[in-house]
């Protein structure tokens, strides 16, 4: 992304933000032992209140990545990029299969990881392996997007007044050490501020684009079908099919996220959980919504782009709007600050949960059980810096456009989903089919993405390959005889009980 | 179970089925396919319907999290006003 409009005045608001950040990770951690506790650092003691949880959900969802990834993406795509709002919105129609009791049976049982709740359910060191490097895989993917989209947006804020490489490292500092200060609070207190910022920036861009183009959507529709008619047409049936396709593998991946589930965790109580789940059903239209018209707005005003050209829009798109006047000069510049801050926002939670993974489920499950709690936080702490500085040595060399890497992270993480999900109500459901579902769906979504058939007749490898896992898992768990003791045993953990 | 007010999502079979039709109605397979549309109030007017229909799932969404959802919300709030 290349911005002539900043240079200095893009340092001075990124110097500002990281500020703030680092006061919020500061005034977070200050006066509290949440160093001693897994639930303490990793859960902010289990218990966030309704802003917090609710900007702290938004910024798992919505990242700076939405505007920079995702103006492109409407750009190519034309209006069926409206599957953006629907996508997003679905994640919390999933979160209603599970959400609900998860809740229950996790604050019952004290659980800190999402591999807790599959360890518990299914008593194999097989079956929680291959989650843990599922969900590591996911997560350390989603972590190198964000690392890999600070260094565009900071770079393009301050036209090349910084190096690349300073600017990311910079603010992977910050992060690291707001995040060490404060744990899942200073997450979720910081992600208040980058998620106001954000919603603003989307709004006023929004405003300037429309301004340019004469504010009126109906000349920018009809301007696309005289000279890009596909883009305002009827999707073509593989599109639909794509379309639904992408609704299952968003809604499901996206809705077991490990950061996405440790939220459900962290919830001082169940209304403070759905009344944040019911604003969050709202979000797609004001935020990829919004962005989906910008991107459609990109189409008149940067006609003809190729691939490449387009991954750069929202820069020129900013350009033009700051020449309209002094204000929205100063609005574009705290909007990008915005957008480094929103990528930061996403980036600190899912760092947090990969800590939270290698302390609990790595190093406190398989390497030394019996150590103390202040020992596993301070080793996901370390592990986290030493998996930061591996994905950077990778994000210099960012290995697709960014829609893509966001595709391929979902194909993989996805396949927990039968565990996940079916777990909590099916008691039939046993171990071993469990597990060579969840192997064979990775594998085959590994390998039809690997071999270049992302998709057969618009069907992603991932959805396939949670067909077919789910199929397994379901067949196998019918045949596998389970013992009455198992079954009672299964009731037990899966029952809506609140006290153990 | 413990009471007979827990609503819980998952027990009821009209939710879901009312999820699939939003979906099948959102995604825009049933529009005549061609390039030669119409334009409603700034959008083609398949992509106004599918808009339409998108809006009527986060309704939904959010709707049901508030009104079909109460398992331990009671026992967590009585809890909460005796200070425990």
């Amino acid at each position: 992304m290349d911005l002539a409009f900043s240079g200095t005045d893009g340092i001075l608001i990124l110097a500002f933000y990281a500020f703030v950040m680092l006061l919020i990770g500061y005034l977070s951690g200050r006066g509290k032992d949440i160093h001693n506790s897994l639930s303490g650092y990793y859960l902010a003691g289990r218990n966030l209140g309704i802003i917090a949880l609710f900007f702290t959900l938004y910024a798992t969802q919505y990242s700076g990545n939405t505007i920079v990834g995702y103006t492109p993406a409407a750009y190519r795509t034309g209006f069926s990029w409206l599957q953006s709002i629907s996508f997003m919105t679905i994640i919390i129609g999933v979160y209603l299969m599970f959400a609900p009791r998860l809740y229950v049976i996790a604050k019952r049982q004290n659980f800190v990881t999402p591999t807790d709740w599959i360890h518990y359910r299914f008593k194999s060191n097989a079956v929680t392996i291959l989650s843990i490097f599922l969900m590591l895989w996911g997560l350390g993917n989603y972590l190198l997007e964000q690392l890999v989209a600070i260094g565009q947006a900071v770079s393009g804020l301050t036209g090349g007044t910084i190096p690349y490489q300073f600017a990311v490292i910079a603010f992977v500092l910050v992060m690291l050490v707001y995040e060490w200060m404060g744990g899942m609070k200073a997450v979720a207190f910081t992600d208040v501020m980058q998620g106001i910022v954000l919603m603003i920036g989307i709004v006023v861009f929004l405003i300037g684009a429309l301004y340019l183009v004469g504010g009126n959507m109906g000349d920018v529709t009809s301007y696309i079908a005289s000279t890009e008619p596909a883009k305002v047409g009827v999707p073509p049936l593989e599109g639909s099919i794509n379309w639904f396709s992408i609704l299952i593998l968003v809604g499901f991946g996206a809705a077991i996220y490990p950061h996405a589930v440790q939220r459900i965790y962290s919830s001082k109580s169940e209304r403070t959980l759905k009344r944040s789940f019911a604003r969050m059903a709202w979000m797609p239209p004001v935020t990829t919504g919004l962005v989906f018209v910008i991107g459609i707005i990109g189409i008149m005003m940067f006609p003809g782009l190729d691939k490449a050209g387009s991954e750069k829009l929202v820069g020129m798109m900013a350009n033009e709007i700051a020449a309209i006047h002094p204000i929205y000069y100063w609005a574009m510049v705290l909007f990008f600050g915005g957008i480094v801050a929103a990528i930061v926002s996403t980036a600190d939670s899912v760092l947090l949960s990969f800590s939270s993974m290698l302390s609990k489920d790595v190093y406190g499950r398989f390497i030394n059980a019996n150590a103390t709690e202040h020992k596993k936080v301070m080793v996901g702490k370390f592990g986290g810096i030493v998996v930061v500085a591996f994905l950077l040595w990778l994000a210099w060399n960012p290995p697709a456009t960014l829609y893509e890497i966001f595709v391929l992270k979902f194909e993989l993480l996805v396949q927990v989903a039968p565990a996940f999900i079916l777990g909590l109500y099916w008691n039939k459901l046993s171990a071993k089919p469990v597990f060579w579902g969840m192997l064979i769906g990775a594998l085959l979504a590994g390998f039809m993405t690997l071999t270049g058939h992302k998709t057969v007749f618009g069907i992603h490898g991932g959805v396939i390959g949670l067909g077919i896992n789910f199929l397994i898992a379901v067949v196998g768990s019918v045949v596998v005889s389970v013992s009455a003791e198992q079954k009672t045993e299964v009731e037990e953990m899966t029952s809506l009980k609140v006290e153990a | 179970m413990q009471n007979n007010r827990v609503k819980e999502p998952i027990q009821k079979k009209w939710i879901w089925i009312g999820m699939v039709l939003l979906m099948l109605a959102i995604v825009p397979w049933y529009f005549p396919k061609g390039t030669d549309v119409a334009i409603v109030l700034g959008f083609p007017y398949w992509a106004l319907i599918s808009l339409f229909f998108s809006l009527v799932l986060c309704g939904y969404c959010s709707w049901l999290c508030l009104n079909e959802w109460n398992i331990v919300e009671d026992l967590e709030e009585a809890k909460e006003v005796k200070g425990e």
